[in-house]
């Protein structure tokens, strides 16, 4: 009897507490292969007897495409407007039309709207959206109309302090008019009123929003009128971007205002290329073509696309040889392994060099340090940094040849960088790119056989005049440089390791040492905010096309300025040489902003400002990230955009069955420099 | 019998609510910079953070200013930072007890769900309580009537994560990852053991000779080289040879496929376990007397191996089963992540990275839990397979 009760006792716990955890997975909503394969599959096409090749562009591609992401880069939130993160951006972008996109080589291109102008020079924009949009949810079913309403109800939830926890309000509080206003109206509310109160607030007609914000929108007419504080040319590039995107009220009545926050993947509401049919944290997630998408004749889309989270890089180039992967970015160790021909030779023909991501990468000196093992100034850093020769002394004499090849070992000089705004952000009116004016300014240009920027002659006396003025002041050499990187990388130590043997080579262990520290896992917590590091190396891309999203970042005593308040504290340095560098720059990026009726003029104003901030070196200029991959995917093909959100939308993409050869995507090159 | 498992399993609830306790507590002393992402440590003023630290409930409006930081013209006493600030925060830091305390209120809830199993209603959390006296005091359903097909279950409520899987219910997090990882570890489980304890018995009945050697070279080599490198090696040769594929994939054609590579690379540790102690246990049983006699009253050798060594040496061996089959329940960081299995594994120290409270508590709760119950559950399989043990006064001599 004992024995029975207690095997009876063990058996029911065991799976009572087993069951638990056992709940049925939810069979995932797979496409209905048949019809999405019936509706998208080109018409076959055998070449006639004679016939020339096609060419590579015309290859039959991938009707499925799979892709990855790192593990870090998986997605936070599924809210578009309520995330800046290029992790959940690149997954959003395909599943909203906004009212304008990119194409293959960054030029604005129409999107949900059919047309848009402006009547007065760039004060007053008008988008007139496409008849026939609507939103469905997951499984396609139609839930309601997309109308010009919808993104005024998308501005209002942006710019509405108790909705969006101010995510995404900077772009638009300083372009449209009344925006900035209205934010601080709702902030205040919120503060006296309470939240409830201010999540109640619409964007209806007779709102506190039409009156206060300069957006005027007609559903019978379809159009969107943006009114904006002044002559902004560049504002259609901001409608790419997800501050502008559209939001239905019909969704905010479903889910509430709390519920649209927390809006996941299968109560969410679509209307762009693709729906989510599949989605797995940490493991994958399935894109599959929205059925009856109001632009289906006009764009080439894969019947499903899926995006494999993936451990590592290496993982990844194992899936890739195993054709479970479409494209995979190579590490050094397998990039050498194949270029040398002592790993996997049979790809070398496959290597192709990827075009640059948008994002410019600069070292960022930090004028207001403090001691990385307690909260007094680093004043031998503090001191040192703020003298212009020193700077210079950087500036010029790092070689960091060896660094770009931890990302392109074959041509590590494709990732230099000269200049601090990205390259395609902005262009003159006979095409000039804005950076170009830069490298004039400077007299540099760009040449992928030697660092221009690197002069050891000018290096050399820049540091002796530094020794002597800063001994002068009391400085010590070696001066330390304190660099921080995350303690779990081992990527990030060799590369440490590398730099740390750069500064000591080009500038000499007695005059500078580059000592490399470690954070846990919070660079802001552990290390920004007590101001622990002496540089940072940073990327950043533009959100919009035009120099100001660059340069506003560095400007002196500006709230605004991103990095001059996270980063570089410049404004706490109180070194009369430096500031008065940074007011020159500040005043010249002034005037440049206020041009807005000369595009060629503001860029040129623009080009001279950062020439100013570059010749102080108070920002050097780093890499741009070019690294190697084997890929399906014609790169010449794919949104290509250096600011915004769009890069990662899946229409319009080539691809082959196979991996394009290093000779086949230099065709695609050619063929794309010639278009 | 029955008063021993009544004892233990009270002792076992009180040792579970003081580790929810001590967890709790200490998670509540981070400061509060970690419940903010990057982005939001740079972009919210300090009224957006506080707004955000009183929706996670560390803090609350303050009752003297009510909100405003401001008491007769002046900067309310409560809630200002420092003497000079000429206006109050507006909210007052929540002691660890009373937060506590909101944590077992709300720890059962109900929620309402249609016929498709969705949530249909989980904007805010309703707790026990609450449904009760209203439902008491009116009669009348909280939630409204119910639409066809919709029903109410009364769940545990652990919140919802902060940062991993932004606002979904932690128990929905845990209960969706636990499935997959039970899945895996079950049949790595009865793959390990089937395997480990034939093997086991073979190396000890031949021991010395040949087969004892390579069993004993395969254990030494499965636990001196590195588990990735292992897996590397699994994963490789898997797919290379036999087309197995490299990651799980609950959308792929043959699903069941995608889990061969993550079984075989967790069998092949416990594997070599099973078959170390096996072996240990059957020759340390092989010795006694009890065997020679049984051998020299003419047992065959088959009869002896199974009938009695195996079953004596099994006994150490079973306490710990129990314990197995639930520890499957939190996967296993290095395959799950290896083969991007979405299981339990990472979860927990993946959880703590990105500073995902709510979640932390949750996994560290159910891991307690596990723990606790396996030990306990395996020492009654004991007693079951071994008569002469007893859980309660003296028991035989073994």
């Amino acid at each position: 009897m004992k024995k029975t009760l207690a095997i009876l006792l063990t058996l029911a716990m065991v799976l009572s507490v087993a069951a638990c955890g056992a709940q049925p997975s939810e069979t995932p909503d797979t496409p209905d292969s048949t019809q999405t394969q019936t509706q998208t599959k080109a018409p076959e096409a055998t070449p006639a007897q004679g016939e020339a090749e096609p060419p590579v562009a015309a290859v039959e591609g991938l009707t499925d495409l799979n892709t990855y992401e790192t593990k870090a880069r998986e997605l936070e939130t599924w809210n578009i407007h309520y995330s800046q993160a290029a992790a959940d951006l690149n997954v959003l972008c395909n599943l909203i039309d906004g009212l304008l996109t990119n194409d293959n080589h960054g030029n604005l291109k129409l999107n949900a709207a059919k047309s848009y102008e402006s009547p007065d020079g760039g004060k007053t924009w008008v988008f007139t959206l496409n008849e026939g949009m609507t939103w469905f949810n997951k499984d396609g079913e139609v839930q309601a109309d997309v109308l010009a309403s919808d993104w005024a109800t998308g501005l209002e939830w942006v710019l509405n302090y108790a909705k969006n926890d101010s995510y995404n309000v900077s772009m638009p509080a300083e372009m449209i008019a009344g925006a900035n206003e209205y934010y601080e109206y709702t902030k205040e509310l919120t503060e006296s009123e309470g939240a409830e109160a201010v999540k109640a607030l619409t964007a209806d007609e007779g709102s506190k929003f039409a009156e206060m914000v300069g957006i005027e929108v007609d559903d019978d007419a379809g159009t969107i009128t943006y009114t904006l504080v002044d002559q902004l040319p560049y504002f259609p590039s901001v409608a790419t971007y997800n501050c502008l995107y559209p939001l239905s009220i019909d969704l905010i009545e479903e889910l509430g205002v709390d519920g649209y926050r927390d809006v996941t993947w299968e109560n969410m509401w679509y209307s762009g290329p693709y729906t989510i049919s599949y989605y797995e944290y940490q493991n994958q997630k399935v894109f599959t073509k929205s059925p009856d998408y109001w632009n289906d004749a006009n764009c080439k889309r894969f019947d499903t696309v899926t995006v494999k989270m993936v451990e590592s890089a290496s993982v990844a180039f194992q899936l890739f040889k195993n054709g479970e992967l479409d494209h995979v970015s190579l590490d050094q160790a397998t990039l050498q392994g194949i270029y040398n021909g002592t790993s996997d030779a049979e790809l070398k023909e496959n290597l192709v060099e990827a075009r640059p991501t948008k994002y410019s990468y600069q070292i960022h000196l930090v004028y207001s340090k403090n001691l990385v093992d307690s909260e007094d100034p680093d004043t031998n850093w503090n001191t040192a940094v703020a003298n212009e020769n020193f700077r210079k002394s950087l500036y010029y004499g790092l070689d960091l040849t060896n660094y770009f090849a931890r990302t392109n070992a074959i041509n590590p000089l494709s990732c230099q960088n000269f200049v601090y705004t990205g390259n395609g952000v902005a262009f003159t009116s006979d095409g000039t790119d804005y950076t170009q004016l830069v490298l004039d300014e400077l007299g540099l240009d760009y040449d992928y056989t030697k660092y221009a920027r690197v002069d050891a002659d000018k290096a050399a006396e820049y540091k002796a005049k530094a020794i002597e003025e800063l001994t002068a002041k009391g400085v010590t050499f070696p001066v330390t440089i304190d660099y921080f990187i995350s303690g779990s990388s081992d990527v990030a130590a060799q590369t440490a390791k590398v730099l740390e043997d750069i500064f000591a080579t080009c500038l000499g262990s007695d005059y500078v040492v580059l000592k490399t520290n470690t954070y846990v896992s919070s660079l802001a917590n552990e290390v920004r905010k007590p101001r622990k590091a002496a540089i940072y190396i940073n990327g950043w891309g533009a959100d919009f096309a035009d120099p100001i999203n660059f340069l506003g970042q560095e400007t002196y005593n500006d709230s605004a300025a991103y990095y001059s308040n996270a980063y570089s504290n410049c404004n706490d340095n109180d070194d009369p040489d430096l500031i008065a560098a940074y007011q020159e720059f500040t005043d010249l990026v002034t005037a440049a902003k206020a041009i807005t009726n000369d595009m060629d003029a503001r860029y040129a104003a623009f080009a001279k400002a950062e020439a100013c901030m570059l010749n102080h070196a108070l920002v050097i200029p780093c890499s741009y990230e070019v690294g190697w991959e084997l890929t399906k995917i014609n790169n010449y093909s794919k949104v290509y955009s250096m600011y915004g959100m769009q890069a990662y939308r899946y229409v319009d993409w080539e691809t082959s069955v196979t991996p394009y050869t290093t000779e086949q995507m230099n065709e695609n090159a050619a063929a794309y420099a010639a278009e | 019998m029955i008063k021993y498992i009544i004892k233990r399993l009270f002792q076992s609830v009180l040792v579970i609510l003081l580790v929810v306790c001590v967890v709790f507590s200490l998670l509540r002393l981070m400061p509060s910079d970690y419940f903010f992402t990057e982005d939001e440590l740079i972009k919210f003023t300090e009224a957006q953070k506080y707004a955000k630290l009183e929706r996670l409930g560390l803090m609350k409006i303050c009752p003297t200013c009510e909100g405003t930081g401001i008491v007769n013209d002046e900067a309310c006493h409560d809630c200002r930072e420092n003497e000079l600030a000429a206006k109050g925060t507006g909210y007052v830091t929540r002691s660890t007890l009373a937060q506590l305390g909101d944590f077992f209120r709300d720890m059962l809830q109900v929620r309402v769900f249609n016929a498709k199993g969705k949530e249909v209603k989980s904007i805010e959390p309703l707790t026990l309580f609450s449904y009760l006296s209203q439902k008491m005091k009116t009669g009348e359903n909280p939630f409204g009537e119910l639409k066809e097909g919709q029903y109410t279950r009364l769940m545990f409520n652990m919140g919802k994560s902060i940062r991993l899987e932004k606002n979904q219910y932690v128990t929905d997090v845990i209960a969706s990852k636990m499935s997959v990882s039970m899945k895996i570890g079950l049949l790595s489980l009865a793959v390990s053991l089937v395997l480990g304890v034939v093997l086991g018995v073979l190396q000890a009945r031949f021991k010395d000779k040949l087969f004892d050697h390579i069993g004993t070279g395969y254990t030494i080599i499965v636990k001196a080289v590195p588990p990735l490198v292992v897996y590397t090696i699994i994963m490789i040769v898997g797919a290379s040879l036999f087309n197995l594929p490299m990651r799980y994939d609950a959308t792929a054609a043959k699903p069941w496929l995608t889990v061969v590579l993550p079984v075989i690379c967790l069998s092949v540790a416990s594997t070599a376990g099973y078959m170390l102690w096996t072996r240990r246990y059957m020759v340390d049983e092989l010795n006694k007397d009890y065997i020679r006699l049984a051998k020299l009253k003419g047992l065959s050798d088959r009869k002896v191996m199974f009938r009695h060594v195996l079953k004596n040496a099994f006994v150490p061996l079973a306490q710990y089963l129990p314990y197995s089959i639930l520890l499957t329940v939190g996967g296993s960081l290095l395959v799950e992540t290896f083969f991007a299995v979405p299981g339990m594994g990472p979860e927990l120290t993946t959880a703590i990275s990105r500073y995902d409270l709510n979640l932390v508590q949750g996994i560290v709760l159910l891991y307690a839990t596990m723990g606790i119950f396996g030990v306990f559950l395996g020492d009654l399989l004991m007693t079951l397979i071994d008569p002469r043990i007893k859980l309660t006064g003296k028991g035989d001599v073994r």
